[in-house]
């Protein structure tokens, strides 16, 4: 009766295997369970029965009793491949670029269907041609159809909107930690990036909260989360915390790679999530509008998890891994929407308003719907936030990197690389060279210099042809981006300067920063408690594509010794001196902020001849 | 061989039906009158409004508050004379400004010019936990607690039974006493604390108007008068002093549960703990299998729900054992902590190796109440400790006759 039993866990097999394919459609929580049980139970049974009954069954007919049976032999090596793409798509799967992974998935699919036939065939131990041909016909018919397969399935992406929940607990989330080991590149570029260190880790962050808390009441400090700390504030967590490592902070502000990220979720497993805008958030959002601060929609708990994907301990998670890599198709599917392309995308929490009053501190988002670059028309002018700020540059210019977003993945021309440049360098910079040359590089891109020495005055353009929005923007009450000048006369005298920092660091009175200045409702400049801001005291930035002209007079321009040397410098830092000091009170460690150069151009002028 | 197959499938089966046959008990709805009622029936009740019920708490023949006692403890609570190399204060572990009633403290601490504050407590400070939320108390010459204890707060403190986390003190100032000269803490003989007073002119005028004469005895007397004064009120006080709007929904089903659940046994009083000594852990799950219950929302009480496989070795406390410290007489035995401003305490537990509180209720239910709370249940019950978190209050204390 043995053989019999084999037959039952071979058809069991394929039963749950079949229940996989998604024409059956099954609903996830049933899936999910199928699919680590046929995975799991069919390693322990090909290895602990199946090939060892095989082996014995085939010694004993074909060597000891000399039998020749066709069905036999092919049962065996069509069972053989089939335990071995299992095994492939267990312990490697099938992520996309291996193509020993796509033909084992294939392999496993369809070899299955001839693995039947062959049981039947061999259990009435004679196949006839009328047989086969009936097999191959189904097989194609099957195997054709991939499309159809495809089409259907897509209703697993139906994301619904979360409805009836109004809070998340720390469990629905899930610690970014947990996605390094299959997209370890991205989330390597994600750890040190500005969208990790929004919170505990970024001390400007906490000192602004802590202060808006004191000066509107603790619960204004949700006003600053909705954006910067959405597992928290989505848990009903009231405050932004940071980490603690015994009596100390551990030193997130020098170390790279999210270090105690990774510790954190090894020893604490979901109970610490606050990591800024983490992978669950972005790759969770299925509504977006810029209607109001952090007005974006979530969808945590409706995704689809495979088998013991929230499980903590080393061996399950493991096994988690294998179970979303055989068949990988509904994790992507449940990680990506087509909403990431648009710009409205980012616009829920690129665009700030003030909860009171509704007035904007930050529009970026509505910046870039007024640009060029917002063109839906032309598609070969229209580029979104990710076309720039997700690209990989490379000596100074976007250059679409090639490459793999999964380790083993399917290769891209144009990988969205999750460095996320914009302006802070610094903070990125701390931690990683290459993230803070990726923001930089992206800065560099943003402007163009020209200048001219005319009637006693100096003449600067400053031309924004790189942003799709104005220069800077953001919290640009808390940028500096200045025109530094320096003029020579013939004897290298400095007869004119403008925009040098004092001793302090801070800009001197003189410079004339490209930024907006809040004022209260008395037109006093709101200083770092921007949150006051009532009127709008100066609005000095620059659009996108506008040249700006700033004119300098030079002092005692008739007795001037020709020939004059300019140099001129636009600066760029991202934040004020003054503001550092502030958060320096609470953080000591912190480091200044370093002046970057954007542009530099110099110049000599003769008393007749035109500007080289 | 079959024989015990069939036996072991037979307990199997037992332990899963056991549910059906244990008796459940009804689970009580509340109004919020009842709430109340229930509350104050079971010795919780709520911090004194006034100065005069306030006396009626914590007053004692033995240390009579009056302002000028209560003022110059504040001035001795938040002066680093008292310890050995004269650079922490009472208020440098016990964080608390000394003007209560400042507002944008915060503000000026990172504007101004001088900052003679460190980098935690510039933030810190706002908390007014009368704690520093460090893991394990720090103490002379940056010297951490020799069994990692963690520091525990001054607010309310007079209005527990026992001090500290093995209740070996009752008062106040006998507590005082013992910080000052403690090794860990301020490292100051007591001797050598009344001769700095003695040669500061402004102390020894102080302790002449509020006490008669300077020494030792009359500084625990002084800073334990104005610990008598750290009291909060809090979301739960205006509750239960008849404000029905005062808690939420939430907090209020975190009470029920408080009291439905058997928390309330322990965490009692007026402080809601600090009244008692109690073993923690009450269960080891250092057993193969540990059976814990679940309170059902849907039916009527508790039930069996889960069997947890344990294959870890022995662990005395269900995290790290970190200092080793084992309560009094080395029984684990605790006095119970004090959940009033709970919120703002953390980290949790005698070593601190708990961060947050979610966790720390969790643990709680399934050690000392053999209880798996559900997610929901911790929300109503954390929501039910913020409810807690209360400002001190400014008794407004006027110099009465003497």
């Amino acid at each position: 009766m043995k053989n019999i039993h084999m037959k039952i866990y071979i058809i069991l097999m394929f039963l749950s295997g079949v229940l996989q394919l998604s024409i059956f459609n099954i609903s996830w929580e049933y899936f999910r369970m199928i699919q680590a049980i046929h995975i799991v139970s069919s390693a322990i049974v090909s290895v602990l029965l199946l090939v060892p009954y095989v082996n014995k069954h085939t010694y004993e007919f074909m060597i000891v009793k000399k039998a020749k049976s066709t069905s036999g032999v092919i049962l065996g090596i069509v069972l053989f491949l089939i335990i071995v793409s299992g095994f492939y798509l267990f312990l490697v799967g099938n992520p996309g670029s291996d193509l020993l992974g796509m033909y084992s998935y294939y392999i496993h699919l369809y070899g299955s269907f001839v693995l039947m036939f062959f049981l039947f065939a061999h259990a009435k131990k004679k196949i006839n041609p009328p047989q086969v041909s009936l097999l191959l016909a189904f097989v194609l018919v099957i195997a054709s159809p991939t499309e159809s397969l495809a089409k259907s399935s897509s209703k697993l992406t139906n994301i619904e909107l979360e409805d009836g929940v109004d809070i998340y607990h720390n469990e629905d989330w899930t610690n970014s930690a947990k996605c390094k080991s299959c997209h370890t590149e991205i989330f390597n570029q994600w750890a040190d990036s500005n969208h990790r260190h929004l919170v505990g880790t970024n001390p400007y962050y906490m000192v602004m909260e802590t202060l808006a808390a004191e000066d509107k009441g603790e619960g204004f400090r949700k006003w600053c989360m909705g954006c910067h700390n959405p597992s928290a504030v989505t848990t009903g967590a009231e405050k932004t915390t940071h980490p603690m490592n015994d009596n100390s902070m551990p030193d997130v502000l020098f170390e790279s790679g999210s270090k105690s990220l990774i510790d954190e979720l090894k020893t604490h497993g979901n109970s610490r999530l606050e990591q800024g805008v983490s992978c669950i958030t972005c790759h969770r959002i299925t509504k977006t509008s810029s209607s109001g601060n952090s007005s974006y929609t979530l969808d945590i708990t409706n995704r689809k998890k495979y088998a013991l994907e929230d499980s903590n301990t080393d061996v399950e998670r493991w096994l988690s891994e294998k179970f979303i890599n055989a068949n990988p198709k509904v994790h992507k599917e449940s990680y990506s929407n087509t909403i990431y392309k648009t710009s409205a995308y980012c616009a829920s929490c690129h665009d700030e308003f003030l909860p009171d009053s509704k007035k904007e501190v930050v529009s970026t988002f509505k910046e870039w719907e007024k640009s060029k670059y917002n063109n839906p028309n032309d598609k070969s002018k229209h580029k979104t936030c990710i076309d720039c700020h997700m690209t990989y540059l490379k000596d100074g210019k976007l250059s679409p990197l090639k490459g793999t977003s999964t380790t083993g993945g399917t290769i891209k021309d144009d990988i969205k690389v999750h460095y996320f440049a914009g302006s802070n360098h610094f903070l990125s910079g701390l931690k990683n060279k290459t993230n803070e040359d990726q923001t930089i590089q992206l800065l560099r891109t943003s402007a163009e210099l020209d200048v001219d020495i005319k009637d006693g005055k100096v003449l600067v353009g400053v031309k924004n042809v790189g942003a799709g929005h104005h220069l800077p923007t953001g919290v640009s009450d808390f940028r500096e981006l200045w025109l530094d000048i320096t003029l020579y006369d013939k004897d290298s005298n400095i007869v004119f300067s403008s925009g040098k920092l004092k001793s302090d660091g801070n800009l001197d009175k003189d410079a004339r920063p490209f930024m907006k200045v809040f004022g209260d409702e008395n037109s006093k400049p709101v200083g770092l408690l921007f949150w006051r801001y009532k009127k709008l005291l100066s609005d000095t930035r620059i659009k996108s594509g506008e040249r700006r002209v700033e004119i300098f007079d030079i002092p005692n321009a008739g007795n001037l010794k020709y020939p004059l040397k300019i140099d001129v410098k636009l600066n760029f830092r991202i934040y004020p001196q003054w503001v550092t000091d502030a958060v320096k009170r609470a953080y000591p460690q912190l480091p200044n902020p370093p002046v970057v150069l954007l542009e530099r151009i110099e110049a000599d002028y003769d008393n007749s001849i035109k500007p080289k | 061989m079959n024989f015990f197959i069939k036996a072991g499938l037979f307990v199997i089966l037992l332990l899963f039906t056991v549910s059906i046959f244990l008796p459940t008990k009804e689970k009580r709805q509340f109004s919020d009158k009842e709430l109340r009622e229930v509350a104050l029936s079971r010795n919780m009740s709520s911090t004194p409004a006034t100065y005069k019920d306030l006396l009626k708490l914590v007053d004692t023949p033995q240390n009579k508050l009056t302002k000028s006692r209560v003022d110059l403890g504040r001035d001795l609570y938040h002066d680093t004379i008292l310890s050995k190399n004269k650079d922490i204060s009472c208020a440098t572990c016990h964080v608390l400004s000394k003007d209560q009633n400042k507002k944008n403290k915060f503000l000026e601490l990172l504007t101004s010019k001088t900052n003679d504050k460190t980098d935690c407590v510039v933030c810190h400070l706002r908390d007014q936990s009368g704690t520093d939320r460090f893991e394990t108390a720090v103490g002379h010459n940056g010297v951490k607690n020799q069994f990692h204890l963690n520091t525990l707060t001054t607010l309310n403190s007079a209005l527990a039974k026992y001090q500290t986390w093995d209740g070996s003190v009752k008062t106040p100032e006998e507590q005082v006493g013992a910080s000052i000269q403690d090794p860990y803490q301020m490292n100051l003989l007591a001797s050598e604390a009344q001769q700095r007073l003695l040669e500061d002119e402004e102390y020894v005028k102080k302790f002449n108007l509020s006490y008669s004469s300077v020494n030792f005895e009359n500084i625990k007397k002084a800073i334990g008068a104005y610990l008598r004064t750290l009291v909060t009120r809090s979301d739960y006080d205006r509750f239960l002093d008849g404000d029905d709007l005062a808690m939420s929904k939430k907090a209020k089903k975190g009470l029920a549960n408080f009291l439905n659940f058997g928390c309330k046994g322990c965490h009692t009083g007026v402080t809601v703990g600090g009244q008692s000594i109690q073993k923690f852990p009450l269960r080891d799950y250092n057993s193969i299998v540990g059976v814990t219950n679940s309170y059902n929302e849907s039916d009527k009480g508790r039930e069996v729900s889960q069997f947890d496989l344990n294959g870890e070795f022995y662990h005395p406390y269900p995290f790290e054992n970190k200092g080793g410290f084992m309560g009094k007489n080395g029984e684990r035995l605790f006095r119970v902590p004090m959940l009033r401003n709970v919120t703002k305490t953390s980290p949790y537990f005698h070593n601190g190796a708990v961060a947050k509180l979610r966790e720390a209720v969790f643990l709680m239910g399934k050690h000392q109440l053999g209880m798996n709370l559900t997610d929901e249940q911790i929300d109503e019950i954390v929501a039910f400790l913020k409810a807690l978190e209360g400002d001190i209050v400014d008794y407004n204390i006027q110099e009465s006759e003497s």
